[in-house]
């Protein structure tokens, strides 16, 4: 016999129960009107206020007049978005996310994603380059919205104070980073350069070589999973720790993995790597302290000719709703990526804002802002960003890698064994647990 | 007879009863995902959830054999070796210097517990900002010139540091109130036969509180095991992979890159583990108290 107080207590656990599972069922109810457009986005700080404004301007202007509304939602760093978007299905998905290329391998496999090549946009006015980056064997993954490329930082200041010009070379570097470098003792005051190479940096420095050089075949993984590793029997990768290490040996070269635009904006090293999407930040954070100077980046050698590869981030469509293809419309449009370019530092991939006259008198006024996308649109348009499996082991791994060539003198062919064992260990356990 | 029985098996059946939503919650929550895991971890899986085939020990090996892991393994264990003890003696000398209530104790008792009503991931952000690059706040204040996060050595310890900082409150709280609660008597007791403060604090007050001891001990070491969210915000795994926890390699590989085989079989064995430390805990605990 259960007596009234068991009742009760029964009761309230139930109730409890069915309030605790209530929580699992908040599936969003299919609206085959789709008035409102989610976007998951990655933008903060400087990039975060450009977006916020330009998704206000549609939902002002285009947006009111179709009676469509984007609700932009910020989920935190590229990869994070992406981190939410692998743990979402059908019901739980935005129409639009806006992630980098560390995406690509899982959204080339996802059964949500909707190619942007099947969608009913032309692709026409987009830059090629900044399409290839999201090419793969089944088409186009994404539409390339904050596109940037990986530039070479100066203090322009102290580098026009020794009459010195921006190296060309590796080896041009070497020669000069003992004028840029400063010494109070034994401790060095400022580096010629700071910061540790890793896959985004390597991508430039590797797939430059020779024209044109790739970390990993299936041409970086964009026309398949890859199966090798390329830069150990290439020599590529040798090549660029000689050089690198040669800088090293200079003695004014520092090996700092956070905090290098703190660096860089205190005077403490007179360049750094970063990525053009910086460049509006970086400015402001130096804050006219010094003359801020960017370039592309030195080659390893003469026969570097390949340039850079474009990175930054794409769209990625889950749905073809007309609405969600107004709204990339919108984002990738020649008027939007001129403001967006102008705001951040990103370079517009639409070629309608190359020609627009309030672009061009944006970048004869700020002609830093021109660098990237020149660099960008002279590199070869094959190289593209890496695609890989297991990709954070293997950005932390390379900087450990060069650290161990320069810092702790490790002989640079075990290095290139140990890399490429790191690499290939990751392509085999990707590749056991999803080619089979 | 009958009835008393019929009585303590109902009242068995009401414990049950109270019990049976904790029971299902912890069934569906910890147990069916944990044997899943296990049986999971000899099978290969694909990333997509879908099953490939019988591994055997292959996860196991691969995982044992994996750079990665076995560094996250040395690096836990050095995080372990310097955090435990220099939270113990640190929270102990916290809780002893103020264990009787004085004038001005209740100011140093909220000063030492006020870690804990931050958020961790709050503290782990002020220390980044605290200690980052040369020209940091601690350089300044200390005049010094350390690359706190990008040397290996410094950024163990600012990890370490922040360790401390973050259990330090609650230990601090479980072993003041532990010395609170001791019986006054036997102190005063031991005074009138003559014993001096150190002799107190050794061979009375400090056996009495063992028990708690040993339970911030092991929750020290049960944090240290598990160590990720500090290394997450703070240093990523860095400078050059030297900070990765085993936590912290299983949040990169397992979550972020969704590596099937490494998230199964680290479960396991961090499951394991734990069985394995809770046991000889509880069988220490029993032990001590069967010998008082």
């Amino acid at each position: 016999m259960i007596g009234g107080n068991m009742k009760k207590t029964l009761s309230i656990i139930a109730i409890l129960l069915m309030a605790a599972l209530s929580l699992f069922a908040n599936g969003q109810k299919e609206d085959n009107e789709k008035k409102t457009i989610v976007v998951w986005h990655c933008n903060t700080g400087v990039t975060g206020e450009a977006f916020d404004k330009i998704v206000e301007s549609f939902n002002n202007g285009i947006g009111k007049e179709y009676g469509i509304e984007i609700d932009a939602i910020y989920q935190g760093k590229a990869n994070d978005v992406l981190t939410k978007v692998k743990a979402s299905d059908e019901d739980s998905l935005p129409d639009i996310a806006q992630m980098d290329a560390t995406a690509a391998i899982d959204m080339n496999y996802s059964e949500y994603l909707a190619l942007a090549s099947d969608l009913p946009i032309s692709t026409d006015a987009f830059l090629d380059s900044a399409l290839s980056a999201y090419r793969s064997e089944k088409g186009l993954l994404a539409l390339p919205f904050n596109a940037s490329s990986l530039l070479f930082y100066y203090n322009k200041t102290l580098f026009d104070s020794l009459s010195l010009s921006v190296p060309k070379t590796l080896e041009e570097f070497a020669a000069i980073a003992p004028m840029l470098g400063q010494k109070s003792g034994d401790s060095v005051t400022r580096y010629a350069f700071a910061g540790v190479p890793t896959t985004y940096e390597l991508t430039t420095f590797i797939g430059s070589q020779n024209g044109l050089s790739y970390i990993v075949d299936n041409k970086n993984g964009h026309t398949g999973t890859p199966t090798e590793v390329l830069f150990g029997k290439e020599g590529t990768y040798k090549e660029f720790l000689t050089k690198w290490k040669a800088l090293y040996d200079t003695g004014y070269v520092g090996n700092i993995t956070s905090g290098v635009s703190t660096e860089f904006a205190s005077g403490r090293t007179a360049s750094m790597l970063a990525s053009s999407s910086n460049l509006t930040t970086v400015i402001s954070s130096v804050d006219g302290a010094f003359e801020v100077g960017v370039a592309p980046v030195p080659m390893v050698n003469e026969n570097a000719t390949g340039g850079t590869a474009i990175g930054g981030g794409g769209l990625f469509a889950f749905n073809d709703h007309d609405n969600t293809v107004a709204v990339l419309e919108y984002l990738t449009s020649a008027e939007v990526q001129r403001f967006w370019a102008e705001a951040t530092g990103y370079f517009p991939i639409n070629k309608g804002t190359y020609e627009s006259e309030e672009y061009l008198s944006f970048i004869e006024e700020n002609p830093l802002f021109n660098i990237a996308p020149e660099y960008a649109m002279s590199s070869n348009p094959l190289l593209t960003n890496v695609w890989l499996p297991s990709a954070y082991q293997i950005y932390y791994s390379f900087q450990a890698n060069i650290q161990k060539v320069t810092a702790e003198n490790m002989n640079i062919d075990d290095a290139i064994n140990e890399m490429v064992g790191v690499i290939e260990d990751a392509l085999d356990s990707y590749a056991e647990q999803n080619i089979n | 007879m009958l009835t008393l029985t019929y009585m303590k098996r109902k009242e068995n059946m009401k414990a049950y009863l109270f019990l049976l939503p904790s029971l299902a919650l912890a069934a569906t929550f910890l147990f069916y995902p944990l044997m899943k895991a296990f049986a999971s971890s000899f099978l290969t899986i694909s990333q997509s959830g879908k099953i490939l085939g019988f591994a055997g020990f292959k996860n196991y090996t691969k995982l044992f054999s994996d750079s990665g892991f076995r560094n996250a393994a040395l690096n836990t264990i050095k995080f372990i070796i310097f955090f435990v003890p220099l939270n113990t003696v640190l929270t102990l000398l916290a809780a002893t210097l103020t264990r009787k209530k004085r004038k001005g104790t209740a100011i140093a008792e909220f000063i030492f517990a006020s870690p804990i009503v931050i958020s961790l991931s709050a503290y782990a952000l002020i220390f980044k900002e605290m200690f980052r690059g040369r020209i940091s706040i601690i350089n300044r204040i200390f005049s010094s010139e350390i690359n706190w996060l990008s040397d290996k050595v410094p950024a163990m310890f600012v990890l370490v540091f922040l360790g401390v900082f973050l259990d330090f409150g609650l230990d601090y709280l479980l072993l003041t109130s532990a010395f609170r609660s001791t019986d006054k008597n036997i102190i005063d007791a031991a005074k009138i036969d003559g014993a001096d403060d150190r002799k107190i604090y050794f061979s009375i007050e400090l056996p009495l509180i063992k028990r708690m001891l040993s339970a911030t001990i092991f929750l020290a070491l049960k944090d240290a095991i598990m160590i990720s969210s500090p290394v997450i915000i703070l240093t990523e795994g860095g400078p050059f992979r030297s900070t990765e926890t085993i936590m912290f390699y299983y949040y990169i590989e397992a979550f972020k890159s969704g590596n099937r085989a490494v998230q199964n079989t680290l479960s396991v064995l961090m499951t394991l583990i734990f069985i394995l430390s809770m046991a000889i805990y509880s069988r220490r605990r029993s032990g001590n108290e069967k010998r008082t």
